[in-house]
């Protein structure tokens, strides 16, 4: 009986020698993966950075400080509600932005420092798995804010096209899943003197 | 005309009438629910009379919906990497697998080259005997101090047999410490210098648990090229980022030290902790590592050393100290030194010396001192027992060195063969010149110090260099010396050491008797490769 045709995906990744040179690349707009090796998947696996964003606490506290902000603009004479809602909800996309999709790795360090340092916190959370309830709550606060805002003000075309294409930008674009891993390099420079740190020579496999 | 719309409005009445209908039982059963006329209220303040928004907001509410109906999905990793077969496939793949032998059978080189293993009788020592009656000298086992069989040694590891048993029973930091392994450490601190040490119970498996002790991933090393199994393993389990330069090549040293620390600037990164890694004595091919030029970069482009003094301790400087004495670098200018007592003293084990701090942070951090059991009280002893005698006797290690020489001189002229190993090292690698045409190595250039792929063409020509070399192995056999191949693990060195004999020098020989040792080794050479040019 002859072997079964089953393609098997090849899990090793091969490194090559790379010639060392600079150049810009031709494209304008690149984006890139930020691909993993097996043992970086081991050390992540092992250790996780992000539990925090489980917590009820960490749920509750985004509707708080929004109500906190909010009442600390209002309280700024001469500021209309219009302004007083985009001050906060732009505060609030770019403070989550920086938080969860600009900085990398583990900004406070631990013992486990190093491990994360191409990924952002939002491809962190749960360990890369999508549609997780803190994702899922996370998404929805920036819309909801949004939302809220065009209640109960009466934006003029300008105001509203700066506080949605912030919303899309900023709070909606990086979270979704097909974003996942992505890079956007604006005018990428090609780099190729930094090769990739050897892994090793593969574990011992029966005589081929 | 009239009659085609009227017949086509009155079959379409019906239709027109469900769809009202439907919708007045919809709107009805809306107001009917309790807080729906707040949301109707909420919507229409919401409107503003600019239908455009009230579209956008609609989408940006129903993706929010439809984002919040999804299932959870698996991570990526396990995602990408997960087939999924149908049953059938799995009955298949079940009723084709085919367990594997634990052990292949082996090839007939290797059942050639698993008799050709020298059996000692008894005792190992300078003057062993075979079990096939022959006596011979030993140029294969380390033994630089010549303490193998010392007398003096057996009867102080005899009485620590019978007052302490044989094993200690446990890992050091759970009641596997006695005071015999306290009483090795002050010994090696006092003996190199240092403020303290720690002991590892096996020789071979302390760089690979010292390194990924103090090296963390993020960290940086810079490790020469030639450095030994032990050590590409530490680095491996370390899992910091490593380059390698070229062996023994200070100028590429400066170089890849200085290439590292300018991306670092670029790219901005946080400051981490950087390392150089070598050894004082190369084991696969006996060169000295330059130590004043590397403790000058070090300080310059502020790395810690790493220094590994597996076959140095005991056999370089002039009491034994290894490569600081050697060198005359103060020994507090190695950040880590670890060693082995198993080369040198002949006893068991490894050490790593330093710091306070150091050490101590050793003792929980380090795998082989948490997990491995101590090492027994009686080779403690041993290995304290050969730092007495290398410090009081002071005469042992220029003896070494004069046999080294002597050595060095009979195989100056030897033709056919090429050492690589420092003039002053103990142990002397003997390899075969490459026939004139055929390179056994890829030329400088080529190789890359990253991990290149297996050469395949390079791999051919080592077969035919470790059959002559086993046959010169032979010879020498027959004339009454045992030396032997440098044996490595095929496959799990990158890249591939040359293949080559090592001789292990002892100063337990006069200059004579390692003279005519050398000698009859000099012979089988000859003999084997005239043999092998005429073939």
């Amino acid at each position: 009986m002859s072997p079964p045709n089953i393609k098997l995906p090849d899990t090793l990744h091969s490194i090559n020698p790379q010639i060392m040179r600079r150049g810009r690349s031709a494209s304008i707009v690149k984006v890139e993966e930020v691909g993993e090796n097996a043992n970086e998947e081991l050390d992540q696996t092992a250790s996780l950075n992000s539990e925090w964003v489980n917590y009820k606490g960490a749920w509750l506290i985004h509707p708080v400080l929004m109500l906190m902000g909010k009442v600390f603009i209002d309280t700024v004479p001469g500021v209309n509600q219009e302004l007083s809602w985009t001050i906060v909800n732009l505060c609030y996309l770019t403070f989550s932005y920086i938080m969860f999709h600009y900085v990398t790795g583990i900004p406070f360090g631990t013992e486990i420092n190093g491990v994360y340092d191409d990924l952002t916190m939002w491809e962190q959370i749960d360990s890369g798995a999508q549609y997780t309830p803190a994702k899922k709550w996370l998404f929805c606060m920036p819309i909801g804010l949004f939302l809220l805002s065009t209640h109960f003000t009466r934006y003029d075309p300008i105001l509203f096209g700066i506080n949605f294409t912030a919303l899309v930008v900023l709070g909606v674009l990086p979270k979704l899943p097909q974003l996942h891993r992505q890079r956007i390099r604006l005018m990428p420079e090609e780099d190729f003197s930094s090769a990739p740190t050897p892994i090793g020579p593969p574990t011992p496999k029966a005589y081929d | 005309m009239n009659s085609t719309v009227s017949a086509a409005a009155s079959t379409l009445e019906p239709l027109f009438v469900a769809l009202s209908y439907g919708l007045d039982t919809l709107t009805r059963a809306f107001y009917a629910v309790p807080g729906s006329a707040v949301v109707a209220r909420y919507v229409k303040s919401s409107h503003q009379n600019d239908p455009g928004r009230t579209v956008l907001e609609l989408v940006l509410f129903l993706f929010a919906v439809a984002t919040l109906l999804q299932g959870r999905r698996r991570t990526d990793s396990s995602a990408k990497h997960f087939i999924k077969f149908s049953d059938k496939e799995i009955d298949e793949l079940v009723e084709d697998w085919r367990p594997e032998p634990l052990m292949e059978p082996l090839q007939p080189e290797e059942e050639v080259e698993l008799a050709k293993i020298p059996v000692i009788s008894g005792p190992t020592g300078v003057r062993p005997t075979l079990v096939t009656g022959q006596q011979v000298v030993n140029l294969a086992s380390f033994n630089f101090v010549g303490l193998v069989g010392n007398e003096h040694i057996k009867t102080r590891s005899v009485e620590t047999l019978r007052k302490y048993g044989l094993g200690s029973c446990g890992p050091p930091g759970f009641y596997g410490t006695i005071d015999v392994h306290v009483d090795l450490e002050r010994d090696i601190s006092s003996f190199l210098g240092t403020e303290s040490t720690i002991i590892y119970s096996q020789a071979f498996a302390t760089g690979s648990s010292v390194i990924p002790a103090f090296c963390k991933k993020g960290d940086v090393i810079v490790a020469d090229a030639g450095v030994g199994f032990g050590i590409r393993k530490g680095i491996q389990n370390s899992r910091s980022t490593v380059r390698y330069y070229r062996h023994n090549d200070m100028q590429h040293l400066e170089e890849v030290l200085h290439s590292m620390d300018r991306e670092r600037r670029k790219k901005r990164a946080p400051l981490t902790r950087r390392f150089i890694i070598t050894e004082a004595i190369f084991d696969h091919d006996g060169t000295i590592a330059d130590l004043p030029r590397i403790v000058e970069l070090k300080k310059k482009y502020k790395h810690r050393l790493i220094l590994d003094e597996t076959t140095s301790f005991g056999s370089l400087g002039k009491h034994g100290r290894g490569l600081t004495e050697h060198h005359g670098v103060p020994v507090t200018d190695v950040d880590i030194l670890y060693g082995s007592l198993a080369h040198g003293l002949s006893a068991a084990g490894g050490f790593c010396s330093g710091s306070n701090v150091m050490v101590e942070h050793q003792r929980i951090n380090s795998s082989s001192v948490v997990f491995s059991a101590a090492m027994p009280p009686l080779l403690a002893v041993c290995g304290s027992e050969g730092i007495n005698i290398l410090r009081n006797d002071a005469s042992i290690i220029p003896r070494l060195q004069t046999n080294v020489r002597a050595a060095r001189t009979v195989l100056e002229k030897t033709q056919g063969i090429e050492i690589p190993s420092d003039y002053q090292s103990p142990v002397i690698h003997i390899c075969l010149r490459p026939r004139s045409g055929a390179a056994t190595l890829a030329p400088p250039e080529q190789q890359s110090y990253f991990f290149a792929e297996k050469q395949p063409a390079a791999t051919l020509h080592y077969a035919r260099e470790e059959r002559v070399l086993q046959q010169i192995v032979d010879d020498a056999l027959r004339g009454g010396v045992l030396i032997t191949r440098a044996h490595r693990l095929k496959g799990q060195e990158n890249p591939e050491p040359r293949p080559s004999i090592r001789l292990a020098i002892t100063a337990a020989m006069s200059v004579k008797e390692t003279e005519d040792a050398v000698r009859v080794v000099r012979e089988a050479i000859d003999r084997v490769l005239t043999a092998e040019a005429q073939a």
